[in-house]
């Protein structure tokens, strides 16, 4: 323990700040718009603020752990988090019509969102230990079946925008693990080719914000209206914000879901273009972190977590923020750090916890194998797996 | 150790670079959202703000209370009457419930719940504009539908009010009703600040009046939140109330007269009558008969009274005191008088023969109304007796006699100069101008010369000279006051809320009549001769309460012909009293009333002694209905 902390550098230190000052002005931005009225565990913001402190203690404490371990219960996660998915369709709770979470109690849980770190973790040690025939079809197909699964099981809740993070973490893992370009080709020709099909086989409510995200203005009132007033919100900004007591959009509710999907429209009318910038440059902090951590990665395993990290929470801010500025359709991605929402937030958070580990473990051996002297021979063990 | 240097030295693996280019494309993501973030927060700000700004705040409308309309002494015509109304925010009822709201609704009030769902989808493209769906529900009905506010998602109930009129026909006509706007003067009313939903002055005073009486809207800037509902309010500017009015006429005297015309004239008969304060112009009087009782279209006028209204040959809805043109007849022969003797056509001694009639050389033949002729006749017989020889003789001339006329165009002129040819201005919405004729008249809407003939018609107020009954009630008062044309004189004065008199409307002088003093005190001993004199045409309208002076008028009209072959005639008594110094002038018409003499001066009596007394004199006379030989 105490020789993790030793090793603490400045650019751990500076991706832990810019960490809590996201979560920070999320809670705050989440105090200035959630009902005065509620107290207690029902009150959105204690909730929230339990999970930043179980959020915040997973973090430091995955931080610690050597991320190797990880490799060890790779498969066994993947398979826990597909029997949530897959259990959630049946035993899980509807809102807004869809059936995404487990009820404990108070407590609602999203198998998804550990679904992300599951398949970011069973995708790494994957291609790691295919490493010799990485760039074979049958490796690569491999892989798009590990990741089809987890896809079609949240396809079915339905939530299209987390099937998309799988997506997404899937192909940049396989590009970062060195997959031949011909068959990322082959996929991305697939995927312009199918999109038209895809179109017949959506839901009308996906057709529609497809349609909003290309021009709101159709129906204002309707579909439009919060792309519309999400818009509003951030525009009327300006250079410095216009406070929290006087953000009319989000203060009179003309801005909606402000505490998840739109919650960067709320922070940017309060803090404007300055704010936004502030927002925005945190979250390349934690980036520029991430490909610190996969350039210095000791092997490919750490190389190829960081990188998946990286993907998700890279996918996830860019979408998070461009839906609600007009650069990305809707698709209930929240914002990771910031928006409301425990799963999101203690996973999110557990993530990084990763990110770190493998920045602080990168010259240790495994299970205290900590002189310097055998820094080659860790390098070997990471190749073990 | 190959491999350890590699990494360090900053040479990345494939595996780096490839990852090195996501984070690229994660960077070129964050760059987009920078620029669109620019975009939106600093070039596109001010476009933004002001949406923000119009999504918050909303201006509503404060509708001001109605002015109230008095008469002379303060008695109430009408007041506002509390009222509920229902209205819908089409915004507000979901379009999936908008069915059972329109059914449920419908049935509170015993509306069509069909046609209540058709109104609210008409109102759903404006979501924000709230509409009136329902004027005027019951107590009862206004708190059931407050208690089921949550069964009526939109609904609401506001204050609002109505009219309700007094005195009913005695006021009807001149007071006027109120209605909603009809939908070719939308756009008008629109920019004179009225809403659509608004009833508005639809005749008489309230017509007229309408801007005075209505107020100006006060104002309210309110925040909305996202569902359009109040948060809370800016600023509050208070409406301003309507002025109170107070009119001229005393309704009591109204009244008096509304009943001497309705008991000689009945079912059958029509006409005007109107009395005026000789020094001001002040209507002390006006009664266009059959009238309407305002207080049913208040109501919301059953098709049955209304069909009964507008099929009535008699047109009650219209103010013939203003709004009916008819010829003059004899009564009009003052302004050839005055014109003759101004402009020395001959003296006042001059002598005319009246054979009873006059033969132009083209054989047209003009009568007298005494067949027998009146004899040698000069200008003070000529108006008590009433000649029309003579008349014909200084307005067209003689032909066999030196005698050269006023002519038409002299005789236009001093029309007009007394007031014929124009509105006199009345507060009343629709008042005519009437008919100068005058060559050029005649060639524009005739398309035909100008004879001598028409000089001859127009000079005894018949052929194409029309006039209604206040243009010709102003020219006897102005005689009887020594000249003066005033503009009638309708509004007394105007109070505000306060019940301050904020204006009294002066009195108003249109003109003089272009006569001497020794000419004008020739038309009115002709005018007192004709009725206190042995051969006088009025002597019918001779009072034993005040002297009265003037002149009746038989005007022929075209029309179905009476008994004897003769054409129709509306009779006119005009005058003033008492006539040493008058106080009042008055005009009597009866529609189709056959000979002035007999119909009209009598009714004019009543109303003179009437106006003196204070009360009605028993009925002297058989009605209308007997005269014609029917009922």
């Amino acid at each position: 323990m105490l020789d993790t902390i030793r090793r603490v550098q400045s650019g751990d230190f500076a991706v832990t700040l810019a960490v809590m000052g996201l979560i920070t002005v999320g809670l705050v931005t989440l105090s200035g718009i959630s009902e005065p009225a509620s107290a207690g565990f029902e009150s959105q913001i204690v909730r929230q603020s339990v999970f930043v402190v179980i959020g915040v203690f997973l973090y430091i404490t995955v931080a610690t752990i050597d991320y190797r371990i990880l490799s060890i219960f790779a498969w066994g996660g993947y398979v826990f988090a597909m029997l949530a998915l897959l259990l959630v369709l049946f035993f899980g709770v509807e809102r807004f019509g869809a059936q995404r979470w487990f009820l404990f109690g108070p407590v609602q849980f999203q198998p998804s969102e550990m679904a992300k770190v599951a398949l970011i973790i069973v995708l790494a040690r994957y291609f790691t230990a295919l490493q010799e025939v990485r760039n074979s079809t049958w490796t690569f197909m491999g892989s798009i079946a590990l990741t089809g699964i987890p896809v079609v099981l949240v396809l079915l809740e339905p939530d299209l925008g987390t099937s998309l993070v799988f997506v997404v973490i899937w192909f940049c893992m396989a590009f970062a693990a060195g997959s031949r370009l011909l068959h990322m080709g082959i996929i991305v020709m697939l995927g312009i080719i199918s999109a038209p099909i895809s179109w017949f086989v959506m839901r009308p409510y996906m057709r529609e914000r497809i349609i909003t995200f290309i021009d709101p203005t159709i129906d204002p009132l309707g579909s439009g209206y919060n792309v519309l007033q999400a818009q509003i919100a951030v525009g009327s900004g300006g250079w410095w914000g216009r406070g929290i007591g006087s953000s009319t959009q989000s203060q009179l509710e003309f801005l909606r879901v402000r505490d998840t999907d739109f919650i960067f429209a709320v922070v940017a009318e309060q803090f404007g273009f300055v704010g936004s910038l502030v927002i925005i440059s945190l979250f390349f902090i934690i980036f520029l972190y991430a490909l610190i951590v996969v350039v210095r990665a000791p092997n490919d395993f750490s190389r190829f977590l960081a990188a998946g990290i990286l993907a998700m929470i890279a996918f996830e801010v860019l979408v998070a923020i461009g839906m609600n500025i007009g650069l990305a359709p809707v698709t209930g991605i929240t914002l990771p750090l910031m928006s409301a929402g425990g799963s999101s937030l203690v996973m999110t958070l557990i993530a990084l916890g990763i990110l770190v580990s493998v920045s602080l473990h990168r010259d240790v051996a495994l299970f205290h194998a900590s002189s310097r002297a055998e820094l080659p021979a860790g390098r070997r063990a990471g190749h073990r797996f | 150790m190959d491999e350890t240097t590699g990494r360090g030295a900053g040479r990345p693996n494939s595996s780096s670079r490839r990852t090195l280019l996501i984070g690229a494309a994660a960077a070129a993501g964050g760059a987009a959202l920078i620029a669109r973030l620019w975009d939106l927060q600093i070039v596109r700000s001010g476009e933004y703000i002001g949406q923000a700004e119009a999504n918050r705040t909303r201006q509503q409308a404060v509708s001001p209370v109605r002015g109230v309309v008095y008469d002379r002494n303060g008695v109430q015509l009408v007041r506002n009457l509390p009222i509920f109304d229902v209205w819908v925010m089409p915004g507000d009822v979901p379009e999936e419930l908008l069915p059972d709201v329109a059914t449920r609704l419908g049935e509170l009030t015993g509306n069509d719940g069909p046609e209540l769902a058709t109104a609210i989808g008409l109102g759903q493209g404006r979501p924000l504009d709230p509409i009136r769906l329902i004027r005027n529900v019951t107590r009862e009905t206004a708190l059931i539908i407050k208690e089921r506010t949550l069964d009526l998602p939109g609904i609401t109930v506001r204050d609002s009010a109505k009219r309700e009129y007094f005195h009913g026909e005695v006021m009807g006509q001149m007071v006027g009703f109120t209605g909603p706007i009809s939908p070719e003067r939308t756009e008008e009313y629109l920019e004179r600040g009225v809403g659509l939903d608004e009833d508005v002055g639809l005749s008489g005073i309230e017509n007229h009046l309408q801007d005075l009486l209505r107020g100006r809207d006060g104002r309210r800037l309110i925040e909305v939140g996202a569902l359009g509902e109040e948060r809370r309010e800016f600023a509050y500017t208070p409406p301003e109330s309507g002025r109170s009015v107070y009119l001229t006429v005393e309704v009591e005297f109204q009244r008096g007269m509304h009943e001497i015309m309705a008991r000689f004239l009945g079912d059958l008969g029509a006409g005007v009558a109107i009395v005026m304060n000789i020094d001001s112009g002040d209507v002390l009087g006006m009664v266009s008969y059959p009238a309407f009782n305002n207080q049913l279209f208040a109501e919301g006028i059953s098709t049955e009274d209304f069909s009964r209204l507008a099929s009535d040959s008699r047109r009650p809805l219209i103010n013939h005191a203003i709004a009916g043109l008819y010829p003059p007849g004899s009564t009009y022969k003052l302004v050839v008088a005055a014109g003759a003797l101004e402009e020395k056509v001959l003296s006042p001694e001059h002598i005319v023969d009246c054979p009873g009639h006059l033969t132009l050389p083209s054989g047209w033949i003009f009568y007298d109304w005494l067949l027998t002729g009146h004899g040698e006749v000069n200008i003070h017989r000529a108006i008590s007796e009433s000649c029309n020889v003579y008349f014909y003789n200084v307005s067209g001339g003689n032909p066999y006699t030196d005698l050269v006329g006023l002519g038409e165009r002299r005789l236009a002129e001093y029309s007009r100069a007394f007031g014929f040819g124009r509105a006199t201005g009345i507060d009343l919405p629709n008042e005519l101008d009437g008919i100068v004729p005058d060559s050029e008249w005649k060639h524009d809407n005739l398309d035909e010369p100008w004879v001598t003939g028409d000089t001859y018609q127009a000079a005894i107020g018949q052929g194409f000279v029309q006039a209604t009954p206040l243009q010709l009630l102003n020219m006897y008062a102005a005689i009887g006051n020594g000249g003066t044309l005033y503009r009638p004189r309708l509004i007394d004065r105007v109070e505000n809320s306060q019940r301050e008199v904020i204006d009294i409307p002066e009195v108003e002088e249109l003109g003089r009549l272009p006569l001497s003093a020794d000419n004008l005190e020739r038309l009115r001993s002709g005018l007192l001769e004709a009725v206190q004199g042995v051969n006088g045409t009025g002597k019918q309208a001779r009072s034993e309460v005040a002297s009265v002076a003037g002149k009746t008028g038989t005007a022929e009209y075209t029309g179905q012909l009476v008994e004897g072959g003769n054409l129709p005639s509306h009779a006119w008594f005009a005058g003033y009293a008492p006539a040493d110094r008058p106080r009042i002038a008055f005009i009597v018409l009866i529609r189709d009333g056959g000979e002035g003499s007999a119909a009209a001066a009598l009714v004019a009596r009543d109303i003179v002694d009437f106006y003196f007394t204070g009360t009605v004199a028993p009925m002297r006379y058989a009605p209308f209905s007997s005269r014609r030989g029917i009922g």
